[in-house]
């Protein structure tokens, strides 16, 4: 009878961890991601000591990144823009081909495009550094040296991550923006005054505000997300770790889009 | 946060030695980032016009549907305006609050006409027209009534006239139309007019039937008619040309003629010269006349004379006879 109900109890028990658990994480996230606001936005952290550890990050994460997604985005770019043009002229719609790129490229496909190649190329092989420095005891010792290890080791990599996103975004959607100007008007500077006012009526200030908030809380979640799960979950194993970190951060960003579009479209 | 410790040299483990290069990096990758986002939000303001100075044009329409804030006013296909507001008018009008441009503003004319079109794809589109480029610019704040074409509400009629026509259509070629029958009945007559163009009888037999013989008889008649017709004509032409030298030839009816006009001539003028003499002798018998008329007005006074005479002899031979006793015969005889 006992063994029955200590049976019955069992998969219960271990859903209510695993469901504890999971809250203790997330809670652990967002702490951190708030707190790496905080400390993006006091001045000391861009001044000496910190700054040199937060210099590093940005720099590795960065520039290796910058110039092959510029080139991926740009082909990226390049075939979609093509694509568009060519349907919407065969449909007699042309008219609208240019807005419909401007919409779909830089509002939606290269933040998610520059937020995801950051979690793979940068966050994530962070993440799991971070991970094995807590296994081996790495920031124990930091901590026991008397420094903090959120400001020597885990915020200059989420703020790198941050930073990379941005950055990304804001080159993939110049070169797209040009890209399209290019292909649909050719190298002319005649159009330029409509192709601005297409882009001024694409822009309106709800769009471009959903757009920024989306921006930035895609890099909030493709740096936090994976950093923050290697650092608080429990189970060991780096792949697990990983895997782990790679599905909270889809399922976030995720939310993230769903939410920018409802914004967006409704 | 607030139990970090504070001291000046912290140990950063992980870091190799400073050299300022990855600073340096990191600070030029910073500007580049505030740079592109200052200069796309510049370039947003830009062209949603923030930095031009503009004047307001209130458009009134019944119906707001399908216009969007931000949406253009457009002149001869480019954009002039842009849609900033839509609100509600105190009598259910909808006013759109249009700023455009001052440069652009010079397009828009106190004659300028507003139309509001509405495709069947894509979205609504307000246009200004400008007849007279010449009359006085638009006032700002310029209210100006919207005449609204909707593609889509014509749909409506036009597939209830297309479902006439189809219908006009279907009675038409059905099979008991008149078209039809028409056609069938042409058909035959096609079958027919074959038939004859392969026997002997052609066209005529088949538009106559049996009366074609007797078409054919007729013709013939006819030309041997047109032929003896043909012959009177020559006949008629020969006498013509006979009667013309008779008449237009030498010593002709038309050359007696002329001589007898020139005897005729000759005999007015003797005739007047004869009229002439009548006319003298005229004026002498009136003068011959005068003169018998103051003759005769001078006998009058003779006869009066004469009567008196004659009562004084009268008187006399009375005198003479009661003188005279012995009188015999007293008749007195007058000379």
């Amino acid at each position: 009878m006992m063994t029955g109900m200590q049976a019955a109890a069992s998969p219960l028990r271990t859903l209510a961890h695993g469901l504890r658990q999971r809250g203790r994480v997330t809670w652990r996230v967002l702490q951190l991601g708030a707190m790496v606001i905080l400390l993006a936005l006091s001045p000391s952290s861009w001044r000496a000591p910190w700054r040199r550890p937060l210099a590093v990050q940005l720099v590795r994460a960065a520039l290796p990144l910058l110039p092959w997604f510029t080139l991926l985005a740009a082909i990226l770019s390049l075939v979609i823009i093509r694509i568009v043009l060519v349907t919407a002229q065969s449909y007699g719609l042309s008219q609208y081909a240019l807005e419909m790129v401007v919409r779909v490229l830089v509002l939606e496909l290269i933040p998610l495009t520059a937020a995801f190649a950051v979690a793979v190329r940068v966050t994530v092989p962070m993440a799991a550094e971070l991970a094995q420095a807590r296994q081996v005891g790495r920031l124990e010792r930091v901590r026991a040296q008397g420094a903090d290890p959120l400001r020597t080791e885990i915020a200059p990599r989420a703020l790198a991550g941050i930073f990379c996103v941005l950055l990304l975004a804001a080159v993939s959607s110049l070169v797209a923006l040009v890209l399209a100007y290019v292909l649909a008007h050719g190298f002319t500077p005649f159009a330029f005054e409509r192709y601005t006012r297409l882009v001024g009526q694409v822009f309106n200030p709800v769009v471009s505000l959903v757009f920024v908030l989306k921006t930035g809380a895609l890099a909030l979640a493709v740096s936090v997300v994976p950093i923050g799960a290697a650092l608080h979950a429990r189970e060991a194993g780096l792949a697990g770790l990983e895997l782990q970190g790679l599905v909270r951060m889809f399922m976030v960003v995720l939310a993230i889009e769903v939410a920018g579009l409802a914004g967006n479209h409704f | 946060m607030s139990d970090e410790p504070t001291p000046p040299p912290l140990p950063v483990p992980t870091l190799p030695p400073s050299s300022g290069r990855e600073e340096r990096r990191a600070t030029a990758l910073l500007l580049l980032l505030a740079a592109l986002v200052l200069a796309s939000v510049l370039y947003v303001l830009y062209a949603r016009g923030a930095f031009e100075p503009t004047q307001r044009l209130v458009l009134m329409a019944e119906d707001s549907e399908g216009v969007v804030v931000g949406m253009d006013l457009t002149f001869s296909g480019f954009p002039i305006g842009r849609v900033r507001r839509t609100e509600l008018a105190a009598d259910g009008n909808v006013r759109i609050l249009v700023d455009v441009p001052r440069k652009d503003a010079h397009w828009l004319r106190t004659s300028s006409v507003f139309t509001m079109t509405r495709g069947l794809v894509g979205g609504t589109a307000i246009r200004a027209y400008s007849g007279i480029l010449t009359d006085p610019p638009l006032p700002d704040g310029a209210e100006r009534p919207v005449l609204a074409g909707d593609a889509s509400a014509e749909i409506p009629r036009l597939m209830s006239a297309a479902r006439d026509l189809l219908a006009n259509l279907g009675r038409l070629t059905a099979d008991e139309s008149a078209l039809s029958t028409t056609l069938a009945n042409l058909q035959r007559a096609t079958g027919r007019l074959d038939e004859q163009l392969a026997g002997k009888r052609g066209a005529l037999g088949a538009l106559l039937g049996d009366d074609a013989p007797q078409v054919a008889a007729t013709l013939a008649r006819t030309q041997q008619l047109l032929t003896r017709l043909d012959g009177l004509v020559q006949r008629t032409d020969g006498v013509v040309a006979r009667a013309d030298g008779k008449l237009l030839g030498d010593k002709g009816l038309v050359d007696d003629a002329q001589a007898a006009v020139r005897q005729l001539n000759q005999l007015l003028a003797e005739a007047r010269t004869s009229l002439q003499k009548v006319d003298g002798l005229l004026q002498d018998a009136q003068a011959v006349a005068a003169n018998a008329r103051v003759a005769s007005a001078d006998l009058g006074a003779l006869r009066a004379e004469v009567d008196a005479s004659l009562r004084k002899v009268e008187q006399l031979v009375n005198d003479l006879e009661r003188r005279w006793p012995f009188k015999r015969d007293p008749e007195l005889k007058l000379p």
